[in-house]
């Protein structure tokens, strides 16, 4: 089992209930929030190492809902996830402490890799702190 | 390409550059932050202004109209203000780098993947040369990340249409890792070299380009104990190298 908690946050339901079930499938904590402004309510509640966000959502976009995240909780890393190459936003999200930026459709293995080394990050992070 | 006696001359320009920044960002942050809060407050007032003057409407006045459409165009304005401001905040924001191993070739193809689509939109052809023996290096990953994609972008906006990016990554000579990155575009001109990594330094028509994106770079290679070079010829081309030292105690510039 891994020792890292994963909140995912996309709008689109059929996406979300699929890695969600496949992560939980390979023993990994974790929670799925389907718009920015539920995920924020759910970090004021909630410890959450690795946040995976979608880019483009209705209401709070991704961008947005990164800004709000790293403010709450800084130490917290975020994979951006985005539908297509949309470069403007991918600077933006780097610029605003994102971990990394992944293009849909990701491997599963190929995610959880980033996972992983954002949460190395995150315990080094927490250790200088 | 760069002769031997412009070193000394980088050395110095570096020092000064990275205190020009510091001394930038503080001062830029200080004012944004004070801006802010009367920019609310207009903000506020003006959408204040929106409810009373939609309270009226209906009257069909011409006037009325004209007081909408001005309203309207403050809080707009305003909104750009406010993104200026957060720009400003964001640059001012430094982060401590973060030491992790990093695989360099991977991180660009995965950033290069993500401009590609967009630069094959408009014919600019993205030419791979990877060191596939490169060994790991000890970096920041996230933000190395920022800065491979600020540059693509900008060589992709320096080429606008047809021609070829080369992204070439090898072992540089003092246990350090090169990544060059090199356009076909318009080139810089010479009296402007000096000033691309300047905050606020930008060619491009107001409202489109801040002017901070190569300044952040050059504030988080040096953090990494990098360095940046650059070498342009008008009407050809640009091609900049981006210097890393493989472990995390070498520093290239004991200042950095």
């Amino acid at each position: 089992m891994e020792k890292f908690k994963i909140l995912v946050v996309d709008d689109e339901q059929d996406f979300l209930e699929t890695i969600l079930k496949r992560l939980k499938a390979r023993k990994i904590e974790v929670t799925g929030m389907e718009s920015g402004y539920k995920a924020l309510e759910f970090v004021d509640t909630h410890d959450v190492d690795v946040i995976i966000l979608d880019v483009k959502m209705p209401g709070m976009d991704g961008i947005e809902t990164l800004r709000e995240i790293k403010k709450k909780k800084p130490l917290a890393e975020v994979i951006m996830l985005t539908g297509h190459a949309s470069v403007e936003s991918g600077i933006q999200g780097m610029q605003l402490g994102a971990f990394d930026y992944v293009m849909k459709p990701v491997a599963l293995d190929e995610l959880l890799e980033k996972v992983r080394q954002a949460y190395d990050r995150k315990v080094i992070q927490e250790g200088k702190a | 390409m760069d002769a031997p006696e412009k070193k000394d001359w980088l050395l110095d320009e570096r020092l000064l550059q990275s205190q020009k920044l510091a001394a930038i960002g503080e001062l830029s942050a200080g004012i944004a932050h004070e801006i802010n809060n009367p920019l609310a407050i207009i903000r506020q007032e003006a959408e204040w202004m929106q409810l009373l003057l939609k309270k009226l409407g209906g009257r069909d006045h011409k006037e009325l109209e004209e007081l909408q459409g001005s309203v309207h165009q403050i809080v707009q304005q305003v909104d750009r203000c406010t993104e200026i401001t957060r720009n400003l905040l964001d640059f001012a924001r430094k982060r401590d780098p973060v030491i992790q191993a990093v695989e360099v070739n991977r991180i660009i193809e995965n950033m290069t993947m993500l401009v590609e689509k967009e630069a094959k939109h408009k014919n600019i052809t993205i030419v791979r040369h990877y060191d596939e023996t490169l060994p790991m290096i000890y970096s920041d990953a996230p933000q190395l990340r920022q800065v491979i994609l600020n540059f693509l972008t900008n060589a992709t906006h320096a080429i606008g249409k047809d021609g070829v990016v080369t992204i070439t990554t090898r072992l540089s000579h003092d246990d350090a890792v090169d990544i060059v990155i090199s356009d076909t575009g318009c080139g810089i001109p010479a009296d402007h070299l000096s000033k691309i990594f300047d905050p606020f330094f930008t060619t491009k028509p107001p409202g489109q380009g801040t002017g901070l994106g190569l300044s952040i770079c050059h504030g988080i290679i040096l953090r990494l104990g990098g360095r940046i070079t650059v070498d342009s010829q008008l009407g050809q081309g640009t091609e900049f190298t981006i210097t890393l030292p493989r472990s995390r105690e070498s520093e290239l510039f004991a200042h950095a």
